[in-house]
């Protein structure tokens, strides 16, 4: 493992362009704790042109991906770069490859989604609110409200930007009820099951729903 | 409290998990994630911090008083210590009756053999003695 | 199908019949086992023989059979596994309640003594108690219970071992002349040396177990499954 402070083009969506910006870069060994439980990870993603006569020290292109394990961060590295750049897996290399940890799993945040997706009569940008304890969370909670309420796969929906926002800057009422500050609300009208174990299998009375 | 409804999802309720690894343990919501899910947290009772869906838990009367909102597992523990919530709890007709049920459960044979002894103990006054007083009603 | 057995597989390991159904279809029954054959007289496998023109020559003493089988007949593997005895489980100790599932006294509790070089486990009743005699159980047909007597006091003779319980050999007379002729045989007696056997063993552990209340009457009542319980659910 190597760390080296080199020059590198970060793609930011909001301008769809990348940005020249100095970077620590780990070298790609590290990909260490391979999280395979969660349903997507956050990766980091460096890769460049190869090398050649004319372009002997190639702009370097770094990305964060949400994927499920780094073999498909690297495809989708590819994917997106070629979409932007003339640059393709062919003619090009992975220089590193690294997971991105949630810095307080443990919090509750508010996140807001940029995204794009195609439809079945266009293509369209939307953004979007979720309260989870991770981007990763909030990312997979996304691809969930997409399919559910779009009918739109993985395939057609491409994440523009995730970020955690401020309590004051939530837009989106659905999440803004979930703000009040002294929040409480009952669960009505719900059957209380016990353990499995302690559960008869037949019940002569109907359950009470009163809770 | 609203109506007719006794017990909230609020920040501070102890809650009884009964699904999971987790199940039969205590917990309190230290926050609330949405209309499904609540961020959940035992530091005493072994229940690692984490999301907990409401249908995999069952609301207790017990509220941990003036608990702030996403508070930590230090403050959470101190907070459970001081308002004294988990012997609160094992004071609970409920909490006895869960207690009750493991220690049935965990009867040795021979255990079991003095208990068929006592209760037979008990229908011998019981019995008779009911027996007797539907005698003199009647 | 040339030399296919009667008795096939129908899984590796299990067979179409059981030992016992093969043994039926076979009538072995009617053909008892022949006698092991005296050992052959020791003659030479080779003579010397003259021939017409005076040579000599060397043949064989028996000719070889003309016949010999067409097919391979196969012949079974003998097998070098010799049967050892299995661990005890680390649940039954000396003192052990034990709850006996088959056999005349299944259902009895009874105290584990010892156990044996051949596995099985050396258990008394105590025969006052139970009226369980010493004897010897197989691990697999007793549940063990966390219910321990306290045997460290007693002292339990090396005699009890395997060859203790062996059977006499009983000459073999059913059916015989000799049998109908000796009439009505008499009823066997239970050896003397045997019933205090039994009471000397008792006798430490009836000790043990009447400082403990309630666990002589434990030990006289037998175990059954009761409304709702289930046998993988229980503690014992």
């Amino acid at each position: 493992m190597y760390t080296k402070l080199t020059s590198i083009w970060t793609y930011h969506p909001s301008i769809r362009s990348f940005i020249h910006s100095y970077y620590y870069i780990y070298a790609s060994e590290d990909i260490e704790g391979k999280e395979t439980t969660a349903i997507l990870n956050e990766y980091q993603v460096v890769g460049r042109k190869l090398p050649s006569e004319q372009e002997p020290v190639p702009k370097l292109f770094r990305m964060r991906l949400f994927a499920p394990n780094d073999v498909v961060a690297k495809s989708r590295f590819w994917y997106f770069l070629k979409k932007l750049r003339k640059v393709k897996k062919a003619a090009g290399e992975i220089v590193s490859v690294n997971q991105i940890h949630e810095k307080r799993p443990e919090q509750i945040k508010n996140y807001g989604i940029w995204l794009r997706y195609d439809s079945r009569s266009g293509t369209h940008n939307m953004y979007k609110e979720y309260r989870e304890m991770s981007r990763c969370a909030a990312v997979v909670a996304c691809y969930q409200d997409m399919a559910a309420r779009h009918r739109a796969r993985f395939a057609s929906v491409q994440i523009i930007r995730v970020a955690e926002i401020s309590n004051a800057d939530v837009r989106r009422p659905y999440i803004k009820q979930l703000l009040t500050p002294k929040l409480a609300f009952p669960l009505p009208h719900r059957v209380i099951r016990s353990q499995k174990g302690n559960r008869a299998l037949f019940s002569a009375k109907r359950p009470s729903t009163y809770y | 409290m609203s109506g007719s409804f006794q017990r909230q999802v609020e920040v501070g309720r102890v809650v009884l998990i009964n699904y999971g690894a987790d199940a039969g343990k205590l917990a309190v919501i230290v926050d609330i994630l949405d209309h499904s899910r609540a961020l959940i947290d035992g530091p005493t009772t072994g229940v690692k911090r984490q999301a907990h869906a409401y249908r995999r838990m069952t609301l207790t009367p017990l509220v941990v008083k003036d608990l702030p909102r996403g508070a930590g597992a230090t403050a959470v523990k101190k907070y459970l210590e001081k308002n004294e919530t988990i012997a609160a709890w094992n004071k609970t007709a409920w909490a006895q009756k869960l207690a009750n049920r493991v220690q049935r459960k965990n009867l040795s044979d021979f255990d079991r053999f003095k208990l068929m002894k006592l209760k037979s103990q008990r229908r011998a006054i019981v019995g008779p003695a009911t027996a007797a007083l539907k005698k003199q009603q009647a | 199908m040339v030399n296919a057995p009667r008795n096939s597989f129908i899984a590796p390991g299990v067979r179409r019949y059981s030992r016992s159904a093969v043994y039926a279809k076979k009538g072995l029954n009617k053909h008892p086992k022949p006698a092991a054959k005296a050992a052959d007289k020791q003659t030479p496998a080779e003579k010397t023989v003259e021939l017409k023109g005076g040579q000599k020559r060397t043949v064989p003493t028996s000719k070889a059979s003309r016949f010999y089988p067409a097919e391979d007949v196969p012949q079974p593997k003998k097998s070098r596994k010799t049967a050892k005895a299995g661990a005890i489980r680390a649940s039954i100790t000396p003192g052990t309640v034990l709850i006996l599932l088959a056999g005349r006294y299944r259902g009895k509790r009874v105290v584990c003594v010892k156990t044996l070089e051949s596995g099985l486990l050396l258990v008394s009743g105590p025969y006052k108690i139970n009226g369980v005699p010493l004897r010897r159980v197989n691990q697999a047909y007793v549940i063990a219970t966390s219910t321990k007597v306290d045997l460290s006091g007693a002292q339990i003779d090396e005699k009890f071992n395997d060859s203790y319980f062996a059977k006499k050999t009983v000459s073999n007379k059913k059916g015989s002349e000799e049998e109908f002729f000796e009439g009505e045989q008499k009823k066997k007696v239970y050896p003397e040396s045997k019933a205090t056997d039994q009471k000397n063993i008792d006798k430490a552990i009836l000790a043990a177990v009447a400082n403990v209340p309630q666990l002589r009457q434990y030990l006289a009542s037998s175990f059954s499954l009761k409304k709702g319980q289930f046998p993988h659910q229980l503690k014992f």
